[in-house]
Formats: C-alpha cells, structure tokens, sequence
C-alpha cells in the first residue's frame, strides 16, 4: 500500500517550507529517517525524512516550491505499486500562477486573432514571453523553448526575434542558461558575452534618466516573509523610543589588542568587540530587570536570566540566534557560544528553537561604520541594544585641554509601553559606565 | 552675452567632430581654438607625418626599384618639395574641417579659452556661455627636464616639421609610434638614425615578437635599449646603457619623443578632478562637474586620433542624443606608418596573461600570401597574428606588421567590436589576393576544423 510522506511541522509559526534539494530521485529506495530532502522554514533549513519504507513512486513538488506543512510530497510504496495522486495543494506562491495562466487562456482567442499564437504553443509560454512575443511580433511556434519543462521563455523569443547577441553571448547563453538583457553594451546595443556576466555593470546615473532597467520581481517568502511580519508586528504593537549615547572605547580597544596577542591555549584570540559588549549587556541586565523582560499586554514577564538574541546578517537575510543564560557565561564561553550561533545561521543550519526565547536583543553593525541608529524592538521585548562603530571624539580631559578618545555608538530602543525613558537612561548610563571599565567587570 | 547649447574647447579629432555632430543635431555650437583648426592631428601629428612617410617611400622604393624592372637615374630627395606637399595636404584638410564646421552652423572662434566657470568661457575681452563644455584641449609633447633638454638642436615632434635641410645624423628619444614613424622617415631619406629607448622594447603596445620584427626591418636604424639619456650636448646625447656603461652617440639633431601630457592648463576654475593622466571621466566621457564633459587627449584614456572622435560622439550622443552611450576601449585599432608599417587592435598576449585571460594564438608569416610575396619578394618579413579565447574561440586580437597593415586592421576592430569567433571569421569571404587573407589563415591555423 503506498503511503505518502508529508512536509513536517516546525513548531507553531510555521505554515510552510521551501524545498531547497531533492535528495532521493523516483526509484530510489528509501528508509525510514532516511533524508528526502532538505526545506527551507522561516528560520532555518531543515532535513525532512521518510517516515515509510519503499520506493520513492512520485516526487510532488520541485525544488523552490513553497509547501504548506502537513501536506503530502512524496509518494513510496511497493515498486510498479499503482496509487492514486493526491490531490495536490496549491503551493502558497502558486494561486497567482494558476490565476494569471486562467486569464492568459481567456486572452487565447484574441492572441489568435491576432496570428501571433499559434496551437503549436500549447506546451506552455511564459507571460513575458507572450508579452515580447507579441510586441516583437514574434509567432510563439517558431521559438525553440529552452525553459523547464519545454516551456517557452522571455529569452527564447529574445532570440528567435533576431536580437542582436554576439556569437559569444549566443553561445554562453545556451550553454549557461542566462538571461540575456534586452539591450547589450556593443555595438548598436548588440549584447556581447560581458553582458551576460551575472553582475550587472555599474550603472552611473545617466542626465537624460534614460537607463533601461529590468524589474525584477521577488517573492516574498521564507525569512524575508517572516522578517517583514515581525518588524510590522514590532512596530504596530508597541511604543518605540530611541535614546543614543556613546561609551568610552578605550578599554575595549585594550582588551581586544590584548586577547588578540594572547596565548592561543587561553582561547581568547578570537573574542571580539561585539562579545564584549554582550557580556556588559548580559551583566548589566542583572542590575535593571525591568529591561530583561516581555512586555504582553496585561502582564510583564521578567526573567531570571539573560537570554540574549544577536541580531545575525545572513544570506538569506536577519536571523536573531539566542544565546542562552548568558548571564552566567564566562566572556570565552559567551564568545564561543555566539560564534557556534552566528556560523549555524550563516550555514543555514540552525534549528527553530535556537532562534527563539530571547529576552534582550543586541543588533552591531559598527563594522559598516554606522554611528548610531534606531533599532526595532524584537517584539515582546522591552529593548534591544543598537551598537554602532568605534570613532574618535573630542573630549576635555580633567586639565582642561581637548583630547580625542575612541568612542563606540550606543543606540537603546525601548517599548515605553512598559519601562519609562528614565529608566531607559539609567540604564544605558549604567551600560556606559560597565563598557568604559569593561576590565573591572570582568574582574568581578 | 552669447549663449550657446555646447561650447568646445579644442578643433582637433575630438574636439571638431563634436562641434560637428552637435551641430548637425541643430544646437547652437560654439567651437574655440588657439591655433589651427584640426589641432595636432592635422597639422603636426597624423596627417603630415603620413605626408612626408610617403614621401620617402616613394623615393625609397625608386631607389629599390631596379629588380622589380624599374631603372631610375639620379633619384634624389628634396625635403622641401615634401614639406611643401605635406604643407599643402594639412592647408587643404584645415579648410574642409572649416567647411565642415559651417555646414554644420558651428561658429568658430580663435583665440586663447580663459575658463571662467562651468558655464562660461572668455576669449580676448568677450565671455561666452554654454548650457555643456566639452574640453577637448589635447595633449603637447612631454620634455623631460634633462640637461640640455632645451638647446636649439633638441625637437619635439612638432618643430621637426619644419625642417629645411636632411640632417645627416638623428637621435631619437623614445622608441613610441612618433619616434619609431620618424626613425623609418629619416632613416629612408638618407640620414643616420639612432633611437634611444629606456623600456626593454620598442612599441610597448605591439606584441614583443613583431616589435623585435620591426627592428629588423629598420636595418638603417641604430636601437639602443634599456638605456637612459643623461645629457644632451651641443654634439652629442649621452646616456647609460643596459648594463649601467656611459656611452655617447653624436648628433646634430635630437628628436625627443618619450610621451605626451595632457593640456590641462587653466582649469582650476572649472573645479575638475585631474589626475596623472589627465581629466577624469567615466565611461560617458563625463567629469565630476555634471556639465563638463573631456574627450581626446585631455582625458588621457586612449591617445589616439580615432579615439578621441569616437569619445566625441560618444560625449555628445549622452549630451543630446535619445539614448546613453558608453565609451568601449577594447577594440581600437593602432597604426604604425613607417616602412614596414605595423597595426594592431585587441589585446596581446602578454596583456591577456596578466588579465589572467586563457588565450591561444597563431602566427603566420606574410610571405605565405600571394599579393605579398608578388609585391615584395620571398625575402621580405611580414607577420599576422591572431589571438583568441581558449574557450569560446572569441577574436580577442590581431596584430599585423607588413604592407596595408594599417588599411586592413579596421576589420579586426570589426571582429572583435561583434565578438565573433574564429569559428565565424572562416565564414567571412577575404578578397584574393590580398594581404589580409592572412586574417582567416591564421584563423584556420588555430582551428582546422570544418
């Protein structure tokens, strides 16, 4: 009896998965726990596995496809078993698809009036495709398809129009499967292989505003999706204030020279600034609960440690891994359990509840040089630190005269919905003071 | 006060023709030059040197021409005869580009341009404005403050055209195009040429083969390598050479041709960006002052004729035109116009290595070709090469020494500006017999097949 195995459940919030890669193939056998393929949640790519033993009899979703949990993709059973389809899902991405195919069908009769569309095109074309084919005048039959599934795409008409593509370009555009712009930098716009380089020339802005330009459209799913609900959430749900202030950086700057330079056995060469920062975080939080805590509405929930969210750049955009009872780490273990964090994310291979139960969120995008900035609030939250660069600032030392002393940007924002901007202050002042004498907490 | 769409500073190649395709788009032009209208390219560089090479093939020919049946007593050379051909050339060219400039309603105006602002400029007492400037002042011949530099007997290239009498001996600092085109003149016309070079090679744009070719070919010519001029006398110039030895050759002239700088006096009001090589532009040929734009020489990216027309049309069509054009650099030809002549366009091997661009080529020799050999004999020298893309067989250059070189060599821009392959070369049909059918055979030579 063929069984089927469905898209697994991530925990609550999540409603679907990307397949990012088939691992088995129609005819593979398979094992339970065996690795079908890999999927991509909101927060962080998972390995979904067989839960039936047989043959793979039908993969049902390809890779890119956006599936909803609990949902039938594969089919195993018994080889040469029949079995019935299930009725496939819509794939979230896809109503939109299927809507614009129906009006494209509806379109049919009068592109046939037309004599550009032939019934030789019933293999499918894409909707740019018929778009330049009937600006270009182009008869759909006479394109050689080159998309998936014999599909006739925006390039293939492209170049059945007689656009002028050098036989390079031609050639590395058949062998690799480019788009190829519509105008290239040759001569009469001929498009030459340079133009099919993935990175588009640097565009500088023309006077007469007379770039061409191609719009791309992007989906927005997976973590994008997830990011863009959040910050909506964060910014509708709660009362945002920004207080900015800089701390001395002098002692940071010493540490850090001095860990870099230290024995290597020690384990301390690769704390960073950043860790540092997180461990005056993780300890001043100690002092000031009211800013270690989730602000819910009828109830403020405090916490007993300090489980502190980094704000993570990644390829596939903002991940906040947590680091757990920070509080209680020493800076080498803070730096190293951060650094594990920061690498799974960045590999894409953090697990869900890794990325949640912060209580404190810290986001440093110093390295880019950013002074100060207003972070978002990683709801329910009650702040998150913004940590900015390291500069020089003018200072007047105890005789009076003006020195430059390194300062690092400190931008706190805070839900004013449950802690007042005075308390905000006090404990940004105590934060200062913790940075500024950073060698005499970690004394403590 | 006048006002204008565009105003040009500079007649030469890059200058004119920008006056020209601005006014044949009907704006109202303003073109400005301190001298003569052409600037370098016709009265002191391009067209008199070819003038006066001819010349000198001529007379070298006769005197060579008894094994092809042609017996000519008592040839001689009379440099004024040539100078007065040459001077006539460069009046009759000057006159077309001033007819060019009417029928195309650019007004014209002689006179030193003072640079008041980015949108006006003065000329004697009367202030012009421009809604665009094109700088297109050009570049003059670099004298190197060495002792002697700036004794009576030491030339630029633009003095040596003025010359009255043979001078019976010659030397040449810097083996360039100018100072190679002047060694071959020379060196025909009976005097003792000597040329002193501080690189390994002359011609640094020519592939390392052809330029060793080149010197073979100037059997008359003296090269001395790899040596640096120290001091010019009033009888000789003295230099170290390779191996650090201090030597002399006597001269009663000395050519000095080791480069060129732009012409970027007088600018500081303009508030442009300047460097090393001369005005910076981008691709557009556009400054950093959103209305200036620079061609030619000033901008020091290609120091070539050709070029600097190519930057004009480039620079007025993003000014005026209905659509935006960049500058492409990757397919200009050279030319060199001695005796052998040599040309070249696209990129060397040398130069592909150090892009780190996996190339292969071919060289063939011209003697192999029919209309070479019926004209020259099985003892001359000549040589194409091609080179293309390991990979895609993408024409990426072409190099020439030989008769017509220079004639042919704009084909080879056309291969390379269409990127076709060798694979499309050996479709195109070459006329036969012709030199340049070099061309497909050294295309067949990297590839065989059918």
């Amino acid at each position: 009896m063929a069984q089927q195995v469905v898209m697994p459940k991530q925990g609550n919030s999540v409603e679907s998965c990307i397949i990012v890669e088939w691992n088995v193939q129609v005819g593979d056998k398979v094992a339970v726990g065996d690795v079908l393929c890999s999927a991509e949640t909101d927060k962080s790519t998972i390995d979904v596995e067989s839960t039936a033993e047989g043959v793979v009899l039908a993969i049902l979703y390809e890779e890119g496809d956006d599936v909803p949990v609990m949902v039938p993709i594969v089919i195993v059973g018994e080889e040469g078993e029949k079995f019935e389809l299930p009725k496939k899902e819509p794939s979230t991405e896809n109503p939109k698809e299927e809507k614009q195919e129906a009006t494209a069908s509806e379109n049919k009769q009068a592109e046939k009036a037309a004599a550009v569309v032939t019934a030789g095109e019933a293999q499918g074309s894409s909707p740019r495709a018929r778009n330049l084919a009937s600006s270009l005048g182009v008869p759909l039959s006479s394109v050689q398809p080159t998309g998936p599934k014999g599909r006739i795409i925006e390039r293939d008409v492209a170049s059945a129009s007689g656009q002028p593509l050098s036989p390079v370009a031609r050639q590395q555009a058949l062998e690799q499967g480019v788009q190829t712009p519509q105008r290239g930098s040759g001569i009469g716009g001929r498009v030459l292989s340079s133009d099919l380089q993935e990175k588009p020339a640097i565009a500088t802005p023309s006077r007469l505003g007379e770039v061409s330009e191609e719009i791309q459209e992007i989906p927005v799913k997976g973590v994008r999706k997830v990011t863009a609900r959040r910050m909506m959430e964060s910014i509708h749900s709660t009362c945002q204030l920004t207080l900015h202030a800089q701390a001395d950086a002098r002692a940071l700057k010493r540490l850090r020279a001095g860990f870099k330079n230290a024995k290597s056995e020690l384990g301390l060469n690769k704390v960073t600034i950043n860790d540092l920062i997180l461990f005056a975080v993780s300890r001043t939080l100690l002092e000031f609960p009211a800013f270690n805590a989730h602000f819910l509405g009828d109830k403020i929930l405090r916490f007993g440690h300090v489980h502190l969210g980094v704000a993570t750049d990644t390829p596939k955009g903002l991940l906040v891994p947590v680091v757990r009872n920070s509080d209680v780490l020493s800076l080498r273990q803070l730096s190293e359990e951060t650094k594990s964090l920061v690498d799974k994310c960045k590999e894409g291979t953090i697990q869900p509840d890794e990325l949640s139960g912060s209580t404190f969120t810290v986001s440093n995008v110093g390295a880019f040089g950013i002074e100060a900035f207003t972070p978002v609030l990683n709801v329910p939250e009650v702040a998150i630190l913004g940590v900015g660069g390291i500069n020089l600032k003018p200072v007047e030392d105890e005789d009076g005269d003006i020195i430059f002393v390194e300062k690092i940007g400190l931008s706190l924002t805070m839900d004013h919905q449950a802690v007042d901007g005075a308390d905000a202050a006090r404990f940004l002042k105590a934060l200062m003071d913790n940075i500024a004498s950073i060698d005499l907490l970690l004394a403590l | 006060m006048s006002t204008y769409d565009l105003i040009v500073v500079g007649s030469g190649p890059g200058g004119y023709v920008a006056a020209e395709r601005a006014g044949a788009l009907g704006k109202k032009v303003l073109l400005i030059e301190r001298g003569y209208l052409g600037g370098v390219c016709t009265n002191w560089g391009c067209i008199p040197t070819k003038s006066l090479l001819n010349s000198a093939k001529l007379y070298h020919h006769s005197l060579d021409g008894a094994k092809h049946g042609v017996q000519a007593a008592s040839v001689t050379f009379n440099l004024p005869d040539a100078m007065t051909w040459k001077n006539d050339t460069v009046k009759t060219l000057r006159s077309g580009i001033e007819f060019l400039m009417k029928a195309n309603k650019v007004e014209t105006v002689f006179g030193e341009a003072e640079f008041v602002d980015p949108h006006h400029v003065k000329v004697g007492d009367t202030v012009y404005e421009g809604s665009y400037l094109v700088v297109a002042t050009g570049s003059s011949a670099f004298v190197p403050p060495l002792p002697g530099a700036k004794l009576e007997h030491v030339l630029t290239s633009n003095e040596i055209l003025d010359l009255e009498e043979v001078p019976e001996s010659l030397v040449i600092i810097g083996g360039g195009v100018i100072g190679v085109e002047f060694a071959s003149f020379f060196s025909m016309i009976g005097t003792k040429v000597t040329v002193i070079e501080m690189m390994d090679e002359i011609l640094p744009m020519m592939d390392a083969e052809f330029a060793k070719l080149m010197r073979r070919e100037l059997k008359e010519v003296d090269f001395h390598l790899g040596c640096k001029v120290e001091e010019i006398t009033k009888e000789a110039v003295f230099y170290t050479d390779a191996k650090g030895n201090k030597q002399s050759t006597e001269a009663s002239l000395v050519l000095m041709s080791v480069g060129r700088r732009p012409n970027t006096q007088g600018m500081e009001k303009l508030g442009l960006d300047i460097d090393r090589r001369g005005i910076v532009v981008n691709d557009r040929l556009q400054t950093n002052v959103a209305n200036i734009w620079a061609i030619g020489d000033v901008n020091g990216r290609s120091l070539l004729a050709h070029s600097a027309s190519r930057m004009a049309e480039v620079a007025i069509c993003n000014i005026f035109g209905s659509k935006e054009m960049r500058m492409r650099y990757n397919a200009i030809p050279w030319a060199v116009y001695g005796n052998p002549e040599a040309a070249g366009c696209g990129i060397t091997e040398k130069e592909a290595k150090e892009q780190g661009i996996p190339v292969k080529s071919e060289t063939v020799q011209m003697r192999s070709n029919g209309r070479f050999l019926a004209e020259q004999g099985k003892r001359a020298s000549g040589l194409v090469k091609v080179i293309c893309h390991q990979e895609s067989g993408a024409i990426l250059g072409v190099h020439l020494l030989g008769p017509y070189s220079s004639e042919i060599i704009w084909g080879a821009s056309a291969l390379i500006e269409a990127e076709l392959r060798v694979q499309d070369v050996k479709e195109i049909v070459f006329p036969h017999p012709s030199v340049s059918e070099l061309i497909k055979d050294a295309c067949f030579a990297l590839d065989h097949s059918l």
